[in-house]
């Protein structure tokens, strides 16, 4: 094949890799998005968490020898617990009136996460379990990984069992009461503090699930993503649109997918450059991101 | 007369009993410091742990010898930096108000090229009112540091003679081998300056066509498109200078991709348990020259001694080892007194000493030092193999 077609087939192929890998940014972004759409608060502490969660789970891979299956399952499971303990230590007794004591709190949490995880690991990288990870699928000229596959279609599962929970069950009801009209919601019998912590064990269990995608992925676990996720996160977040869960899913996949570009045509040193200016194109262009709209929230 | 001569009796008794109590009360304090936190905290990890181990050695051979010919321990103490050149100048700022004779550290070049800074440039300088405090190196490895301070030595091998070496041996006994292919860590100090000004250069000097290299961060979770550009390169040669964890990442990303290389070369730094903790199966056969390997009864002792404490010796970490002992060799030498009043002519002394050596005693044999405070050390080359690392080759022999 000529350099030409090369030329032509690279950037798609990158494209398309960064998209599948975006799905992981979608699961965090989504993390981001939903406690900020209930509590109208960031936790900064969540993909810390989430890899905090998913290197809970080594232990059901180094001691039981678990599946790759059952090991993400324990780190949706780990991230589920960190998750309500993120909301007891930094959100629950915090007045909701100071928000920056709760921000606060949680970059305190984001960094204790991370110091945790490297004394229990003294920092070094750990392997992590993958599905399909030998596996490639040949679209001659194009390939696809198969465990970069199976991580957007398990992502979207998990989106899927998001959108279902929150617009088919009594929680979801509750949870998007909670987050319109907070003092109606706890005037009807639902409680406030209750459903906060629910959202955010259930988007505690979602961060865990892209911690563990994340560790599938390179194959290795190491300290030094959580601060990465926790910028993607909420970049996909703002380009998104704040509270917005189908803003979440499509700006991680379009972050994933420009990263890729921004990558192939200006070299890893200027990616994140552009990566940011997009940010910045969005907050002055349009604040509200992609499928933001202006909060009906009393 | 009786009673004086009972006082005179008393007052050299009370005498000997303090010289007595002096002595046992002085102590050689070497002061360590490196990365005990952040992802970097198996580096500091082990330096600890050998430091303590050779100082265990050293004490339990009766100690160091002092000027008056008395024996003192020697006590070792341990600080964080981080990796945080703010933080490591602050740590050495705060020893060299103490009593510690000598420090011994840093972990990250990022630390150690502004920490040198600090340093008097000149011994004996009395216009330069830098910190006069020695500093000996063990890990901090980016090339030509220790020329910014003649207060800062190093006992870091030379990766340039090391890879220069490597691939001149490679040439002998890889003859169909033709070119090499690159892959940096581009944002981290050591992995950079490893690619570019040593491994980049010395393939290019034994003859390989060089053609091109690819870039990652030292954070980065996704090496598809680099190790796709690897593969349209085609080379015989793949040369990563990166840290394990990313290491880690594009060699398996290479095995999905199927890049097919004759050798695959890594980074000093590589050659630890963190690589074969990460990726056993994908580093199989990597080739990385290294300045440390258990190959003789002395260098089995360090490694013991470390792993007793919990720590491992590797090329980094070895090398804290052999400084301990060159600095009893060399405070023995210089004969410093180890008293709180002494503490600015002891590091003169030790300093000095130091500055004087041309050889020193080193775990895989002499180590040369130049007169820019850096060490040419011997080295072998190891490879991964069937999960440990094994020597390959031992230039030397």
């Amino acid at each position: 094949m000529s350099d030409f077609w090369w030329s032509v087939i690279d950037p798609v192929q990158s494209v398309l890799d960064g998209m599948m890998f975006g799905s992981i940014y979608a699961l965090i972004g989504i993390g981001f998005t939903l406690i900020f759409g209930v509590m109208h608060k960031i936790n900064l502490a969540y993909a810390a968490a989430s890899i905090g969660g998913a290197y809970a789970s080594l232990a059901a891979f180094q001691l039981l020898s678990a599946p790759a299956l059952v090991v993400f399952l324990c780190a949706a499971a780990a991230s589920g617990v960190i998750g309500y303990i993120v909301y007891i230590c930094c959100f629950r007794f915090i007045p909701t009136e100071r928000p920056l004591a709760t921000l606060m709190a949680s970059v305190g949490m984001l960094i204790l996460i991370d110091e945790v995880v490297v004394h229990a690991t003294a920092g070094m990288p750990e392997p992590y379990p993958a599905m399909f990870d030998d596996v490639m699928i040949d679209l001659e000229p194009f390939w696809v990984r198969g465990d970069l596959l199976m991580i957007f279609a398990l992502s979207v599962i998990a989106m899927l069992t998001l959108l279902y929970v929150l617009y088919r069950t009594r929680l979801g009801i509750a949870t998007r009461a909670v987050a319109q009209q907070p003092s109606a919601a706890q005037l009807c019998g639902i409680s406030q503090q209750r459903t906060n912590a629910a959202t955010f064990v259930i988007t505690g269990a979602l961060g865990g699930l892209a911690g563990a995608m994340v560790g599938a992925s390179v194959g290795i676990l190491s300290p030094l993503l959580a601060l990465p996720l926790t910028v993607k996160g909420l970049i996909v977040t703002v380009i998104g649109g704040l509270g917005s869960i189908p803003g979440a899913i499509v700006a991680g996949i379009l972050v994933g997918g420009f990263e890729n570009v921004f990558q192939y045509f200006r070299g890893v040193t200027e990616r994140d450059i552009y990566v940011m200016l997009l940010l910045f194109v969005f907050l002055t262009f349009r604040p509200q991101g992609l499928f933001g709209r202006i909060s009906t929230r009393d | 007369m009786r009673k004086l001569l009972t006082i005179a009796a008393a007052l050299g008794v009370a005498m000997s009993v303090g010289t007595v109590a002096d002595a046992a009360d002085r102590t050689v304090k070497i002061a360590g410091f490196g990365a005990m936190s952040g992802v970097v905290r198996s580096f500091g990890i082990n330096t600890e742990a050998v430091l303590r181990a050779a100082a265990k050695a050293i004490n339990d051979a009766g100690g160091v010898k002092l000027a008056d010919g008395s024996m003192a321990p020697i006590e070792v103490s341990f600080d964080d930096d981080r990796c945080n050149a703010e933080e490591g100048i602050s740590v050495v700022r705060r020893l060299a108000s103490g009593d510690a004779v000598v420090g011994v550290g840093p972990t990250c070049s990022n630390v150690a090229e502004p920490l040198f800074g600090i340093l008097q440039a000149k011994a004996g300088d009395e216009g330069d009112s830098g910190l006069q405090f020695p500093i000996f190196t063990d890990t901090a490895i980016k090339g030509g540091l220790a020329k910014i301070s003649e207060w800062a030595f190093r006992n870091v091998p030379n990766e340039s003679q090391m890879y220069k070496s490597l691939f001149e041996w490679l040439a002998t006994q890889h003859p169909d081998a033709k070119s090499v292919y690159g892959g940096v860590e581009e944002d981290f100090a050591h992995s950079r300056f490893t690619w570019y000004k040593v491994m980049k250069t010395r393939s290019a000097d034994a003859g390989y066509e060089v053609k091109g290299e690819s870039k990652w961060l030292l954070n980065d979770t996704n090496f598809t498109t680099q190790v796709r550009e690897m593969k349209r390169a085609g080379a015989d040669i793949i040369a990563i200078s990166a840290h394990p964890f990313t290491t880690c990442g594009v060699l398996k990303e290479m095995a999905r991709q199927r890049v097919k290389y004759k050798v695959l070369v890594g980074l000093t730094s590589s050659s630890s348990l963190e690589t074969l903790n990460g990726c056993a199966k994908q580093a199989e056969g990597i080739i990385i020259p290294t300045s440390f390997a258990p190959v003789n009864p002395d260098a089995v002792a360090a490694a013991d001694a470390a792993a007793a404490l919990g720590g491992s010796a590797d090329l980094h970490s070895a090398a804290a080892w052999e400084i301990m002992m060159i600095l009893k060799d060399v405070i023995e030498a210089a004969g410093i007194q180890a008293t709180a009043d002494s503490v600015a002519a002891d590091r003169q002394a030790i300093r000095d000493g130091l500055a004087s050596l041309k050889t020193t005693k080193g775990l895989l044999g002499e180590i040369q030092r130049t007169d820019e405070g850096e060490a040419v050390k011997p080295y072998v080359y190891v490879h991964a193999a069937d999960g440990n690392w094994a020597v390959l080759h031992d230039p030397n022999t």
